[in-house]
């Protein structure tokens, strides 16, 4: 790697050449705000305020838009620095509503941030704001099936815009007009229609764009705690953050509130799609499975257990059962299955495919495999595809034939994850099937059909590993508590192993990773599996601690507190109306 | 088809209040424009196609006088680009006209140079001369009166551009005479700019 020295604020700092001042800045731990520029878009250098003082260039230079040369010279807190980024802040907050107490941003919105601590004391404009589309919350329009945007809180980053450009690869969004009347807008204001339009509400620096999902339902201190996990949608596995809201006082207890994509170079970069951002309803849902049940009945795990082994007993063994397992089981299930597969007629994988539009060139690709851990289960010696889809007729047709006298389904995905289903229910009201057990999730037309119905836990309420597409093995972690009586599904899997001939018993499901890793140990993409950490609900302020500060490129002011810079003084008294007193750069 | 968990959409919110744009006649570049925009993309490097994307707004506005939607939609088609960027660009530059236009467009600068030489008293005798105000068409499209930035012409202020030509050095009077000229024996009057007149 080719390297440059400079100096900033008199310290050295060497970074990759062809960094940016800016970057070499955050690299350091150094302050200096920014707007546009994001790590994961192009540089635009509209915003101005991450102007520094470079010594032997003439003027102040936008430092996200200046590579790092050896030996340059950087101030980024001159009081000249200092004056000119103050009457930057001022400037982008002439026409801005500051409505944070109505904004959907506030509270973890870097232009609230980054103006309290760098912008100047108050405004010394006199007239009118400039508005869009009507004053306050009349403001907010829809901008596309998910996001609202309010184009008076918009300041003109051009990050939705490079965004949609570069990383959707179908530039939906523009600017029209220009100086004080330019708007951020769509072709006959359509609105934007993309898979990955939630990331906008990520990228937007301010309230302009928010999402249709989260907006008004909680603000940052309202989620205590947050949660480093994984999405399981699909065969991706994109790093993600689970945000915990707290309920009030009365009513005790948590929500999961919303998801945020988490940066991975290697899998999802800084973003993350709809799917997986918004398809989180039903895990906290009215559809939940929350107790075992017996022919339509609830019953207690007890008796749900002992009859899963007198069913396995009716049909003269385990030798006439069938598993059919989503893809959507993590490696612990996987495993215990495994070690029991041969005493029974086998195991048939089952996934949802489905091609998602997006355009052609997209650098943020969704996969059309709706399985997290097809590779996991090849990898673990079963037998199955691991793209394309799912095939199932070896099993159809030996339950056509009455050969399955008990199915077993293992479901733990949410609605239509495991594919088609109807056949199975067909097959089970016409006898085929003599008994039908499922461990799933959620209520649905196969679990009323089930003799037998388990309730597991969904992928945010249990310890569980995934390997993804790319072979990267990945834990996605408890973020939330299951509900009801669910049981993480790997335990049911253990008690009932001895139903199937064998007798696992695990601790934990961190000692079925330890047996795991000894199985796979030939497989380096398992040699972490072992000491596998989760991440666990920590305070936001802890959690922003803990990180890499590249990973936490937005949040990387929320919580500090810096000391607001004030001109007091300097600034004069309230402004008087005729005389605009200005501030003396040395 | 789409994914997204249904989200109450168009419904009881609050509409944009951006006028967009007319949907206009359906337009089609006429055969030989279209040979023309190939011709002009083949001056950029293939990846690049995008570049022509103003020489292709403009024939789409000597064309049809205007820009509709409907013109934006084919210069995205005939440009490959998103309809979006078009229109970023069509709002962009005051020289991309979204309405109807006069036949005669009449530009009146109305920066540094222009202004300190009395270009506000020029616009006033247009103005009562064409019975227009500054942005305005008059009903049967003959004229339009617009106020522009610099013309590049500064060393003659006051500077008027009426359609692609420049009249320099227009006083009051000149402008009027202008605009009589021009309604006598329309387009043919013009003298056009000095390096016109001085070099050809
Ligand atoms: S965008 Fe930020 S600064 Fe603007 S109103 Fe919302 S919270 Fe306040
Ligand atoms: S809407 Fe948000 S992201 Fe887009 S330009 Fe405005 S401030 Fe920037
Ligand atoms: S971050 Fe450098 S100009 Fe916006
Ligand atoms: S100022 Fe009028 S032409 Fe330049």
């Amino acid at each position: 790697m080719e390297t440059v020295t400079l100096t900033i604020d008199g310290k050295p700092v060497t970074v990759e050449k062809g960094k940016s001042v800016l970057e070499a800045v955050i690299q350091s731990g150094g302050h200096v705000p920014y707007y546009c520029y994001h790590p994961g878009l192009g540089v635009d250098g509209s915003c101005r305020v991450c102007i520094v003082k470079i010594e032997k260039m003439p003027k102040l230079q936008t430092s996200c838009s200046t590579p790092c040369g050896e030996g340059m010279v950087v101030t980024t807190n001159s009081p000249e620095v200092e004056a000119a980024r103050a009457s930057v802040f001022e400037f982008l907050l002439v026409n801005h509503p500051l409505d944070c107490p109505v904004c959907d941003k506030g509270g973890e919105c870097p232009l609230q941030d980054f103006s309290y601590s760098y912008g100047p004391e108050r405004s010394r404009m006199a007239f009118e704001r400039r508005t869009f589309d009507g004053e306050g919350v009349k403001a907010d329009i829809d901008f596309g099936p998910t996001l609202m945007l309010n184009r008076n809180r918009c300041i003109l980053c051009t990050r939705c815009v490079r965004f949609m450009k570069e990383v959707d690869g179908d530039a939906q969004i523009g600017i029209t007009n220009r100086g004080v009347h330019s708007e951020i807008s769509t072709f006959e204001e359509k609105g934007v229609v993309s898979l990955l339009s939630g990331n906008l509400m990520d990228v937007c620096p301010v309230g302009a764009l928010t999402t249709r999902d989260y907006r008004f339902k909680s603000r940052p201190w309202d989620n205590p705690n947050a949660v480093d996990t994984i999405c399981t949608l699909c065969e991706k596995g994109c790093n993600t953050t689970a945000w915990i809201k707290a309920k009030p006082e009365w009513a005790k207890g948590t929500q999961l509130i919303r998801t945020t994509p988490r940066l991975n170079e290697d899998i999802n970069s800084y973003w993350m799609c709809d799917i997986g951002r918004f398809d989180y309803h039903w895990i906290e849902g009215d559809r939940r499975i929350n107790q075992a049940h017996m022919n339509g009945n609830v019953t207690s795990w007890e008796d749900a257990l002992v009859s899963v082994k007198d069913a396995v007993d009716a049909v003269g063994g385990a030798t006439h059962a069938q598993f059919l397992v989503s893809g959507h089981a993590s490696l612990e299930e996987l495993f215990i299955i495994k070690q029991f597969a041969g005493n029974t007629g086998g195991v048939t994988f089952s996934w949802r495919h489905r091609v998602k539009p997006q355009p052609a060139d997209t650098k943020f690709k969704i996969p059309a495999v709706d399985a997290p851990n097809l590779h996991g289960a090849k990898d673990l010696g079963f037998n199955t595809a691991t793209s394309g889809v799912a095939n199932i007729s070896a099993l159809q047709s030996a339950v056509d034939a009455g050969m399955v006298k008990l199915l077993y389904v293992l479901d733990p995905g949410p609605d239509g994850t495991l594919g088609d289903v109807e056949w199975v229910i067909a097959a089970r009201k016409a006898g085929k099937i003599k008994t039908l057990i499922v461990q799933a999730v959620l209520h649905s037309a196969l679990t009323a059909a089930a003799d037998i119905l388990l309730p597991g836990c969904a992928f945010v309420e249990k310890d569980a590993t995934y390997t993804n597409m790319t072979g990267h093995v990945q834990g996605a972690a408890r973020v939330i508590t299951a509900p009801g009586e669910a049981v993480e599904d790997w335990q049911i899997l253990s008690k009932l192993s001895v139903v199937f001939g064998v007798n696992v018993t695990y601790s934990s499901s961190a000692a079925v990773r330890v047996a795991i890793a000894q199985a796979l140990g030939a497989n380096p993409a398992y040699a972490g599996l072992a000491t596998m950490t989760f991440s666990r609900p920590m305070s936001a302020k802890s959690w922003l601690q803990a990180s890499n500060p590249s990973e936490r490129w937005k949040w990387d002011f929320m919580f500090q507190d810096l000391p607001p810079i004030k001109f007091g003084d300097d600034f004069g008294p309230t402004p008087r109306a005729n005389v605009i007193p200005m501030k003396e750069v040395k | 088809m789409s994914f997204h968990p249904l989200m109450e959409y168009g419904a009881g919110h609050h509409q944009s209040a951006r006028v967009l744009p007319e949907e206009g006649p359906a337009f089609q570049f006429t055969a030989a424009n279209l040979a023309k925009l190939e011709e002009i993309c083949t001056r950029y490097p293939a990846e690049r196609r995008k570049s022509a994307i103003i020489a292709a707004l403009y024939l789409a506005q000597g064309q049809q006088g205007y820009i509709t939607l409907s013109a934006m939609r084919a210069v995205a088609a005939a440009i490959r680009c998103s309809t979006a960027e078009v229109e970023d660009i069509v709002y962009f530059y005051t020289m991309f006209y979204t309405r109807p236009m006069g036949k005669h467009i009449v530009m009146v600068c109305r920066t540094l140079s222009c202004a300190l030489a009395g270009a506000e008293r020029v616009t006033e005798t247009l103005s009562k001369e064409l019975g227009l105000r500054p942005g305005e068409t008059d009903a049967n499209r003959e004229f339009s009166l617009l106020e522009v930035e610099c013309l590049g012409a500064c060393d003659r202020a006051p500077v008027v551009g009426v359609n692609d030509d420049w009249h320099e050095c227009q006083q009051p009077e000149a402008a009027k005479a202008l605009i009589d000229g021009l309604r006598a024996a329309g387009a043919g009057s013009l003298t056009g700019c000095h390096l016109k007149v001085a070099g050809e």
